[in-house]
């Protein structure tokens, strides 16, 4: 694929992880699973770089998770990946925690029917269906949900399914009870699946947010104008 | 010579900036997103959050650029952003970004508070501006009085015990269907109204230095709801004349207790056409210098944010790059 050198940053879930490939050497990192993104991201990135005896001029790809998830985690990636690639000049890769979580099931070794479910917050769930045969296939566009009705329609269309995500763990039950339906436990989009897609086109990249923003004014803190 | 890149995305403005030590504003770029916020009455935190992800970049990328920089290598000696306060969305935005220039162009991060970053507005437009000033600092979200003896050394004197001034200029102009933000609307009608239409009662007449605008507004509606034949720029006029005699009141009371070389206005309500003229006359009665930033240095910009962060880093700050934003940071906790 030609891109030798390139980081990887996760941030759509509570937790902040981030990977780097320099040729043969693949390194990824937890960072924090408790919503500290603007803390644990910098610094980490600088100690991954050191410790690889890379500078962040050396860079050839940057790859981000652009959702769906968590707004703010998804802020502090996205900015964060947007400025390290203006300022170096890699390449910016964007891809969704979904197709990594896709991903990440298919290096497992999981196969067939698989739905990707991130917690969305607010009772609902950003889901997306998926075919893992030889390659990662989508089968539909990424859409937010209600946990019950995605569990109800795999229920009762009886096709086999595996699901993962942070949003099955979240509504266990619910999920558990499809009858033709696996867990697999793959809670986190997996920063090194991100990794093996740093060879994608690079352009610009934007967030996958799924949701209208909340039009809830906020009356005391505005300080300019 | 040192130059700073400043950062600031507190609020509804994304703006990017070069200055340099001699305090020369190389560059200043600001892009607003206030007409998405309008319809709502306020700043709509989610939106202003997606539009400062949106636009960082290309507004640091402009801001080099126009100072004459290269965004791979630029020529600068720190990375200065705005912490706090603000909204905590927004500023996780601009900290995001600052700290990931910092690290690429591995040179030093310089948080900043906000408010700090106001009082550096006339020493940008002055650079040889004459110490100590009394600053009155006004925006939407904060009313106080500030001695500054230097760039980076002050004290807050007095402060609104509730509302800001900015604050009340926003609720009087929603209950009078002005629209929003309120500020600009109310001076444009207080021209053709006659403010002695309502008696409104004078807040805050004690010996602090404090403000208050909660009542203000409440005193308001009250009046006016008296007198259905009310017009509306009467109403302009007599709450800007009471809204800028508490202000210039209380001005006056800390220029009997301080003595300055000179008296400055600083936030959004700094570009009040009203609070500008009575600041200049204190200035002229007192026979001290007034510093009345043009429009564009009241409201939010990155100009004051790196000057700020020129000072602090001047005096040995650098921030650790797992440094938090802090909604809520107060100008008194900022170490000098
Ligand atoms: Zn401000």
């Amino acid at each position: 694929m030609g891109v030798v050198i390139a980081l990887a940053i996760e941030t759509a879930t509570t937790a902040c992880s981030i990977g780097l490939v320099d040729g043969s050497r693949r390194e990824a990192r937890l960072l924090a699973s408790d919503r500290r993104h603007v803390e644990v991201l910098a610094p980490g990135i600088q100690a991954l770089l050191a410790d690889c005896s890379l500078r962040a001029s050396d860079l050839e790809r940057v790859v981000v998770d652009r959702g769906p998830g968590l707004f703010t985690g998804l802020r502090v990636g996205l900015a964060t990946a947007l400025a390290l690639a203006d300022a170096t000049g890699a390449g910016l890769v964007g891809v969704t925690s979904l197709e990594l979580l896709a991903h990440g099931a298919h290096g497992d070794g999981v196969r067939g029917r698989f739905v990707a479910v991130v917690d969305g917050r607010r009772g609902e769930v950003f889901t997306q269906s998926f075919e893992l045969g030889d390659e990662v296939a989508a089968l539909g566009a990424a859409a937010v949900e209600r946990p019950r009705d995605v569990v109800i329609a795999w229920a009762t269309n009886g096709v086999r399914v595996t699901f993962a995500g942070d949003g099955v763990a979240r509504y266990a039950s619910d999920f558990d009870a499809v009858p033709n339906g696996t867990v697999h436990p793959l809670l986190v989009p997996p920063v090194l699946a991100a990794l093996e897609l740093a060879g994608r086109e690079p352009g610009p990249v934007a967030p996958l947010y799924l949701r209208e923003a909340d039009a809830v004014a906020n009356f005391v803190t505005r300080d300019g104008a | 010579m040192s130059v700073v890149l400043g950062i600031e995305t507190s609020c509804d403005e994304t703006a990017a900036a070069v200055v340099d030590d001699a305090w020369r504003v190389r560059s200043s770029v600001v892009e607003s997103s206030i007409d998405q916020h309008r319809d709502f009455g306020g700043v709509v935190p989610e939106l202003a959050g997606r539009a400062h992800v949106a636009t960082i970049v290309p507004v640091v990328r402009a801001a080099l650029e126009s100072a004459g920089l290269d965004v791979r290598h630029p020529a600068i000696d720190a990375v200065a952003v705005t912490a706090g306060p603000g909204l905590i969305g927004s500023l996780l935005v601009g900290l995001a970004a600052a700290k990931a220039y910092a690290l690429s162009w591995d040179v030093p991060l310089v948080t900043v508070n906000h408010l700090e970053g106001h009082l550096f507005a006339p020493l940008l437009e002055t650079p040889d501006l004459a110490w100590p000033v009394l600053t009155l600092l006004v925006s939407g979200g904060h009313t106080m009085l500030v001695y500054q003896r230097g760039p980076g050394d002050h004290e807050v004197i007095g402060e609104t015990i509730d509302d800001a001034a900015g604050e009340a200029y926003d609720k009087i102009a929603r209950w009078l269907g002005l629209g929003y933000p309120g500020g600009p609307p109310i001076d444009r009608l207080a021209g053709d109204g006659d403010p002695t239409s309502l008696r409104l009662p004078v807040s805050m007449t004690g010996d602090d230095l404090d403000f208050s605008f909660s009542g203000l507004k409440s005193a308001v509606v009250r009046a006016g709801e008296k007198r259905p034949d009310l017009v509306v720029a009467d109403v302009a006029a007599a709450f800007q004349g009471a809204a800028v005699e508490q202000l210039t009141r209380k001005l006056r009371r800390a220029l009997e207790r301080y003595d300055v070389a000179g008296v400055a206005i600083a936030g959004g309500v700094a570009a009040n056409s009203a609070l500008r003229a009575a600041v200049a006359q204190i200035a002229k009665d007192a026979g001290i210098a007034a510093h009345v930033p043009s429009l564009a240095m009241c409201t939010d910009n990155a100009a004051m944010i790196a000057a700020a962060g020129l000072a602090r880093f001047g005096r040995g700050h650098v921030s650790p790059l797992d440094v938090s934003a802090d909604p809520n940071w107060a100008l008194a906790d900022v170490r000098p």
